[in-house]
């Protein structure tokens, strides 16, 4: 088993790195952010997301509860409705925030919860009790689909449940199931998904065009573009067996362990400055964007990268940076380009405007200055020496035959 | 129009500013007094033309010179002087002092308050920033003697540049600004310049071409852009490009022929015959900088070569790209005609549904069993009737549900007479592909031309096969359809095929015969074997051959939409409605 810190990172894969651990970090505030990772085959799309196990915090929940309450706001059935005193009772444990899958054999009742088999069919005292599925015991952790589009096409019924747990944030999950009440629990969890574009049955926004739009960032995986990086690959995949630098690769993960916690506690803190707020508004409403959440994704993913680069406060840069990943997947290419490149044109650097680029370079200062004072008319009159009638002229005043 | 000269009652700078918002609301500019041009938008004096000026009406100030994200926030003041170099800080001053008399001027109580005036003018002072070729700041700044260096495209030596971010309710204090910018010129010694005449126009537009608005590294002229931004740019060149030319490999190939290899280069007519326009596609590639008029005709420019390079170098992702590009369905186009309706039944290919179970119904016992569902059922009914022990009846036994699905297996018959040379050929293909990656069915490709048919891609589930096939195509000579329909309906009958739906697209009539002397009515003959073979038939054609098609139509017992125009997405609505129709029935 590869572990997260031997990953080798490129130019093709570093922004996956880089929103896992966004995405822990959020989770950790209790504000998901949901990732699918698109990419060819054996481009590490899966290994990436699988191994950042590794670098999970741990969360703190009432004691022995499947469905992970946060003692400070209990949610699941048997909790909820207790004291402070009787909470305290039960008392609290750290565990390693939850990662699980759902694997392709998933059926509703595993994902969302079915009636307990091993307690309905106990000889000495059968009952009728819930046993919750993947998405409510990975509560205030990550849930991982690999082959998300092939899921999307044979599970409806997941997908479906999907829509509900992803549409907002805290999403919602319903189980139902005869013979017991209806539960509905809030779910802070955030889905990570992978899928192979070029396989069937095609693109996730092909297959099911809702589910895609729930994922706040979707990122394309490169491949390694160099022969150093796949060889240093092929290297690490040797080393692997060599036990020795055990303690190395641990205390990598605990530093990516801190800086996970340090950008959680920045994140609660965070504001975005009006100006990218604005900014990010702007593109909404001039590019006609479909879906809110394409900017409400801009915005919490600029307030984490810039802390994940310890920027003190949010750039436009780190804006440009996130549009691609929000916007991939809800815009067509075109469109992404033309967004991307107006925000980014703006500014004298390649107007046309300057007289000095026009003329400039091959003529150099003078020829600039003699260029301008071919253009100069002499003999006007000072503003304060013209009538009041004669004060504003037009492009017709002024080419009155046109 | 000009400011008459009834409303002596109102302040001369009020009316002005009033003028002046309705005028930028035109999204135009003007002359004020005969120096000074305003307007909200990018504006300059044009090279070569004495004392002209032409507004970029789509180059808004704020964007252009400041960086602004919002539009119409500043207006730009350029007030004309002879070249020459003026002190900004002699112009802040000048500008500082007219603010403050203006002010006076309208609430003349100010000149007792020297706090509240200040504040004002400060309010004015911190929004203006001037320019000239000897530095630049706010009036503010440099009123404080702060001035800073101007850059390079913005040392004017003719006008003092001004920008004020001002709201319409403070255009009153243009005219003022405007005053004050000429004393400080002529206190500097220079003379005033006049501007004769004003043109309004729009920067070249650049997105009519295949990709002008693309950022390009060998074309950005300055400035710094994210990496990010310049791999999404370049991926949507190759992507614009290899979608002009359906595959990488032939992009690649028609960019090869231009390599300055004169041997490699493959003659006009083959190409023209390919992709039609040849000239238009050079001509944006010239653009695009990667294609230069040479001595021996284009050749590929360094940065061409460059593109190539990469292309090879990053084919697979490419080629994933494009074929995710081609996935992606169009949105409905409607714009056909449908005629006729084939009555065909279809087998259905059943397969278990793991993710859903049901109660098995009191009929039959077939289907799989789910034994934990079935368990917890019998027991669920075992603690209502209150028996302890676990028995499994009939009616507890959950099964898996079944899916079905008709798998279509589609024979594209292609017209690749000449005229179908260029878009019409692309759109064919292109549907092609479309079917091949968005089904799990078989795609199979005939065409006819000149004087056969011949099946360019037999039934294959195989992408490669597919394109390399298509990119065979050379559209020309006549129109055999009844050897095209003919040999379609033979690959289909020699195929192991499920439910088969020939699609023939054509932009004719049948021009060659293939047994007797008459073409169309060899054509009728071919397209009863259609009706006898038991195969789906879809015609899809142009309306000035209606009368002929729907007869044909009528004898393979089929369908025929008559299109205007044989574009893909027209062609990709038919198909995928023919391929719905089918399964559904």
């Amino acid at each position: 088993m590869k572990r997260y810190a031997d990953l080798s990172r490129h130019d093709g894969n570093q922004t996956l790195f880089d929103l896992v651990e966004m995405s822990i970090a959020a989770t950790y505030c209790g504000d998901p952010l949901h990732l699918h990772a698109e990419g060819l085959r054996g481009t590490g799309k899966t290994t990436i997301m699988r191994t950042a196990r590794d670098i999970l915090p741990t969360i703190t929940r009432v004691k022995g509860c499947i469905y992970n309450c946060d003692p400070r706001r209990p949610h699941c059935p048997v909790h909820r409705d207790m004291s402070a005193e009787e909470l305290a009772a039960v008392g609290v444990e750290e565990i390693q925030m939850p990662f699980l899958e759902i694997s392709h054999s998933a059926k509703v009742g595993t994902v969302a919860g079915s009636i307990d088999l091993a307690k309905i069919t106990d000889p000495s005292n059968p009952q009728a009790a819930l046993l919750p599925g993947v998405i409510p015991q990975a509560h205030r952790g990550i849930i991982f689909l690999d082959e998300i589009n092939r899921l999307a096409d044979t599970s409806p019924e997941i997908t479906d449940i999907l829509l509900d747990v992803m549409g907002n944030k805290p999403g919602r999950l319903q189980i139902e199931e005869a013979g017991l009440p209806v539960v509905e629990l809030p779910i802070i969890v955030s889905v990570w998904a992978a899928s192979n574009p070029d396989e069937e049955p095609g693109p996730l926004e092909e297959v099911r065009r809702q589910l895609s739009d729930r994922f706040d960032m979707v990122f394309y995986m490169g491949r390694p573009g160099s022969v150093e990086v796949v060889a240093d690959m092929l290297a690490k995949s040797r080393e692997k067996e060599k036990s020795t630098v055990d303690s190395k690769v641990e205390a990598l993960h605990a530093e990516y362990r801190r800086r996970i916690l340090e950008i959680a506690a920045g994140y609660a803190e965070a504001e975005l400055p009006d100006f990218l707020r604005n900014f990010i508004a702007r593109v909404y409403i001039k590019h006609n964007l479909e879906s809110l959440r394409a900017v409400e994704a801009i915005q919490q993913g600029t307030i984490l990268y810039s802390l994940l680069k310890k920027r003190k406060q949010p750039t436009v840069a780190d804006v440009i940076e996130m549009i691609p990943l929000a916007l991939k997947h809800r815009v067509d290419g075109d469109t992404l380009v033309k967004i991307m490149n107006s925000l980014e044109a703006r500014g004298t650097k390649e107007s046309i405007l300057s007289l000095k680029e026009k003329v400039g370079g091959a003529k150099g200062k003078g020829g600039v200055e003699k260029e301008e004072e071919e253009l100069f008319v002499g003999g006007a009159r000072r503003l304060k020496d013209i009538g009041r009638s004669e004060l504003i002229a037009t492009e017709k005043t002024l080419n009155p035959q046109d | 129009m000009t400011v008459s000269g009834k409303n002596e009652a109102f302040d001369t700078s009020t009316l002005v500013g009033n003028y002046l918002g309705m005028y930028f609301d035109k999204e135009q500019g003007v002359r004020l007094g005969e120096t000074t041009v305003v307007s909200r938008k990018a504006h300059a004096l044009i090279p070569g033309k004495k004392g002209h000026v032409r507004v970029l009406t789509n180059r808004d100030a704020g964007k252009t010179y400041r960086n602004f994200v919002d539009v119409d926030q500043v207006v730009h003041i350029d007030v004309h002087h002879s070249p020459g170099e003026i002190d900004p800080r002699l112009v802040a001053r000048h500008i500082y002092w007219g603010i403050e008399q203006h002010l006076v001027e309208i609430d003349p109580s100010l000149g007792f308050n020297e706090e509240e005036k200040n504040k004002a003018v400060l309010e004015y002072a911190l929004r203006i920033e001037v320019v000239t070729a000897a530095g630049k700041g706010t009036v503010y700044d440099l009123s404080q003697g702060e001035v800073r260096p101007p850059d390079e495209s913005e040392r004017h030596a003719t006008h003092i540049h001004i920008l004020a971010s001002f709201t319409s309710d403070r255009y009153l204090m243009i005219l003022p600004v405007a005053q004050a910018a000429e004393e400080a010129i002529l206190e500097a010694g220079l003379s005033l310049g006049k501007i004769k005449r004003i043109v309004h126009g729009k920067e070249k537009a650049k997105q009519e071409s295949l990709a002008g608005y693309l950022i390009l590294p060998w074309r950005k002229s300055q400035g710094d852009y994210t990496s990010v931004l310049m791999r999404e740019n370049q991926n949507q060149l190759i992507l614009k490009l290899a979608e002009k030319f359906a595959s990488v490999e032939e992009l690649e190939e028609f960019m090869e022929s231009y390599s300055s290899n004169i041997f490699k280069r493959k003659s006009r007519e083959e190409q023209k015959r390919k992709v039609g326009d040849l000239d238009e596609y050079l001509e944006q590639l010239q653009d695009l900088g990667l294609m230069r008029k040479g001595l021996l005709g284009p050749t590929l420019t360094n940065e061409g070569k460059q593109l190539v390079q990469y292309m090879i170098r990053h084919r697979c992702d490419i080629e994933a790209e494009i074929r995710r590009s081609i996935r992606r369905t169009p949105g409905r186009s409607r714009s056909y005609q449908r005629i006729g309706k084939s009555e065909r039944s279809a087998s259905h290919i059943e397969f278990t549904n793991r993710n859903k179970t049901r109660p098995l119904g009191a009929s039959h016992w077939s289907g799989d069993i789910a034994v934990p569902e079935t368990i917890i059922q019998a027991r669920k009914r075992g603690l209502v009737t209150g028996d302890s022990r676990l028995t499994i009846r009939k009616e507890d036994l959950q099964v898996y549900d079944r899916k079905s699905y008709v798998p279509i297996d589609i024979c594209l018959l292609i017209d690749a007479s000449a005229s179908m040379a260029g878009d019409k050929r692309h759109a064919a293909c292109y549907l092609a592909e479309h079917l091949l990656l968005t089904g799990r069915e078989k795609v199979g490709v005939v065409i006819f031309q000149d004087t056969k048919a011949r099946v360019v891609v037999p039934f294959t589930r195989n992408h490669k096969y597919l394109s390399r096939g298509l990119a065979s195509i050379r559209p020309g000579g006549f129109t055999p359809m009844a050897d095209g329909i003919a040999t379609a309906v033979k690959l289909i009958t020699t195929t192991k095929v499920s439910n088969p739906l020939l699609l023939m697209i054509t932009d004719g009539v049948p021009n060659f015969p293939l047994w007797s002397m008459d073409a169309k009515a060899d054509a009728m003959k071919a397209a009863e074997a259609i009706a006898r073979s038991n195969i789906r038939f879809v015609c899809i054609g142009i309306e000035s051959n209606k009368i002929f098609l729907r007869d044909l139509v009528e004898v393979g017992k089929g369908t025929l939409y008559v299109v205007d125009d044989l574009n893909q997405n027209c062609l990709i609505d038919i198909a995928k409605y023919e391929r719905r129709m089918a399964s559904h029935e």
